[in-house]
C-alpha cells in the first residue's frame, strides 16, 4: 500500500521477506536479516573508483588507426554498454526501492545503482577522448534498430512491476482500470511480476556485458585501446558484484530461506524464467552478428564470440539452478580471463607504462584537427 | 609434518593437495586442469564445482552464493580426500 519514506510502525527486519514486507524504516546494519548484502556493499564500495582516474587519452591515436569495421565495433559496443547502464543507473531505484523491506538490501540496491552511474559517466569519458563531440554516438542510441532491440527486451519487465507497483501503493489489490485498461493487481501478481523482472536483470547482469567485454579484451591483446580496456575491467569487477547480487535473491527464494511464496512462484515461472534467460543468449549472437558485419577483427570473429556466450550462458544458468544447456564446456577465449581476475585490477602488467594510469587528470581538448578525416 | 590429501577431478585426475600451499584451484592449475574461474576472490561464482564428495574449507568467506553440493575453489582449500566435478 502506499510508500512511506519513514515507516513509523515498531517492525522487525530480521523477520522480514527481502520484498513485499513492511517498507523500511531505520537503516541500521547492525543487525541483518541476508547478511550477504552488507558483505556485497563493503566489497563494491572497496572498488570505488573514478573514470577520471584512468588515462584515455592515447586511446584516441589507436582509435584513429582502426579500420573501419573495428571502428564499428568499438563504437557500436559503447553504445550498447551505455544503454545497460542507463537503465542500470536508475530502474533498480526505480523498481526494486519501493518494495524493498529489509535495510541491508535496500542499501545494497543503491549502492549497486550509484556504481552503475560511474559505468555511464565512464563512457562519457572515454567518448569524450575520441570525439570532439560525441553527441552522434549517444544520439544513435536511441535510434539504432539494433540497440532499439535489446532496450525493449531490458526494460519491460522494469517496467511493468513499476507500473503495477504504482498501482497497488495508490489503489491496493483489485481491478483497476487504467485509459480503458482493467488491470487485476494481486500480491500474487504483483511477486510474479518481481521474479520475472529480476530474472531479466540477472540474465543481463549475467551474459548482456560479455560481447563486448570480449571485443576491448581483443583490443588490448593487440596493445590498444588500453585506457578504455583499463576502465572496462573496473566495470567488469563491478558487474560480477551485481551478477552475484541477483543470483543471491534468485537462490535465496528457490531454496526457500526467503519468502515461502516467492518459492513457490519461482517454481511454477521456471519456463519463463529460463526463455527470459534463453532469449538474452540469442540477443547476444545476434549481436556479434551485427558487429562483425563489417567484418571481424584479430582474434575475435562472430563464432568464437558465440561460442563464449554458450560458455559463459551455461556457468550462469547452473549457477541458478538451470541446467547447463549448451555443449560448450571449455573456455573458447582463455585469455579473457587475466582481464576478469579481481587481483589484476589494480597491478596488470600492462601497467608498466603508469602513464595510463594518472590520479585525476585528464585532458579532454580535442581539435577538428586532431582528429583528421575519418567518418562516424 | 603436513596433512594432504587425495583428491579426484572429473573422474580422471587424482591429485595430492597440501591446504597449507594454496587454493583448490591453484592446485587444479598445477595439475595443468583446464579450469574455469574470474574473479579467483569468491565473488563471481564462475568457478564453481560439483563436490561429489567430501568436505571443504573457505579460507575466504565467499560472496557468491554456494549451491548445496557445489564448492568455489578459488577461495577454499580441501578439508578432506575429495571428488570434483569442475
Ligand atoms: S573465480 Fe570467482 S568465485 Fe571463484
Ligand atoms: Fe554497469
Ligand atoms: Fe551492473
Amino acid at each position: 500500500m502506499s510508500y512511506s519514506t519513514f515507516n513509523k510502525n515498531q517492525i522487525n527486519p530480521l523477520t522480514e521477506p527481502m520484498f513485499f514486507g513492511n517498507s523500511v524504516n531505520v537503516a541500521r546494519y547492525d543487525q541483518q536479516k541476508h547478511s550477504i548484502f552488507e558483505k556485497l556493499i563493503e566489497k563494491q564500495i572497496s572498488f570505488f573508483w573514478r573514470p577520471e582516474e584512468v588515462d584515455v587519452s592515447r586511446d584516441r591515436v589507436d582509435f584513429n588507426n582502426l579500420t573501419s569495421a573495428e571502428k564499428h565495433i568499438f563504437i557500436s559496443n559503447l553504445k550498447y554498454q551505455t544503454l545497460l547502464d542507463s537503465v542500470q543507473g536508475r530502474s533498480p531505484n526505480i523498481a526494486l526501492l519501493p518494495i524493498v523491506s529489509i535495510p541491508e538490501l535496500e542499501t545494497w540496491i543503491e549502492t549497486w545503482s550509484f556504481f552503475e552511474t560511474i559505468h555511464s559517466r565512464s563512457y562519457t569519458h572515454i567518448l569524450r577522448n575520441l570525439f570532439t563531440d560525441p553527441s552522434e554516438v549517444f544520439e544513435d542510441i536511441v535510434i539504432n534498430e539494433e540497440i532499439q532491440k535489446r532496450a525493449n527486451d531490458i526494460s519491460q519487465y522494469y517496467d511493468d512491476l513499476i507500473f503495477y507497483t504504482q498501482l497497488w501503493q495508490t489503489h491496493g489489490e483489485g481491478e483497476i482500470e487504467v485509459h480503458g485498461e482493467v488491470h487485476n493487481v494481486t500480491m500474487r501478481e504483483l511477486k510474479k511480476k518481481l521474479f520475472l523482472c529480476i530474472n531479466s536483470v540477472n540474465a543481463l547482469e549475467a551474459i548482456r556485458f560479455y560481447v563486448s567485454f570480449a571485443c576491448t579484451f581483443a583490443f588490448a591483446e593487440r596493445d590498444l585501446m588500453e585506457g578504455n580496456s583499463k576502465i572496462i575491467r573496473l566495470i567488469a569487477r563491478d558487474e560480477n558484484l551485481h551478477l552475484v547480487s541477483t543470483q543471491q535473491i534468485l537462490n535465496l527464494w528457490q531454496y526457500g530461506s526467503d519468502d515461502p511464496e516467492m518459492k513457490e512462484i519461482a517454481e511454477e515461472l521456471r519456463e519463463e524464467a529460463l526463455a527470459i534467460f534463453m532469449k538474452a543468449v540469442e540477443q547476444e549472437k545476434e549481436w556479434a552478428h551485427y558487429l562483425f558485419r563489417d567484418g571481424s577483427m584479430i582474434g575475435l570473429n562472430e563464432e568464437i564470440l558465440c561460442q563464449y556466450v554458450e560458455y559463459i550462458a551455461n556457468l550462469r544458468m547452473e549457477a541458478i539452478g538451470f541446467d547447463a544447456p549448451f555443449k560448450q564446456r571449455s573456455n573458447p577465449l582463455p585469455w579473457m580471463n587475466k582481464y576478469l581476475v579481481s587481483d589484476n585490477v589494480q597491478v596488470a602488467p600492462q601497467e608498466a607504462e603508469i602513464s595510463s594510469y594518472l590520479v585525476g587528470q585528464i585532458d579532454s581538448q580535442v581539435s577538428a584537427s586532431d582528429l583528421g578525416d575519418f567518418d562516424l | 609434518m603436513t596433512t594432504t590429501f587425495r583428491v579426484k577431478v572429473n573422474g580422471q585426475h587424482e591429485l595430492t593437495v597440501d591446504p597449507s600451499e594454496g587454493t583448490l584451484l591453484e592446485a587444479m592449475e598445477a595439475a595443468n586442469i583446464d579450469t574455469h574461474y574470474h574473479c579467483r576472490d569468491g565473488f563471481c561464482g564462475a568457478c564453481r564445482t560439483k563436490l561429489v564428495s567430501g568436505d571443504v574449507y573457505y579460507i575466504n568467506e565467499p560472496l557468491a552464493f554456494v549451491r548445496p553440493g557445489d564448492c568455489l575453489p578459488c577461495c577454499c582449500v580441501p578439508a578432506s580426500d575429495l571428488d570434483l566435478d569442475h
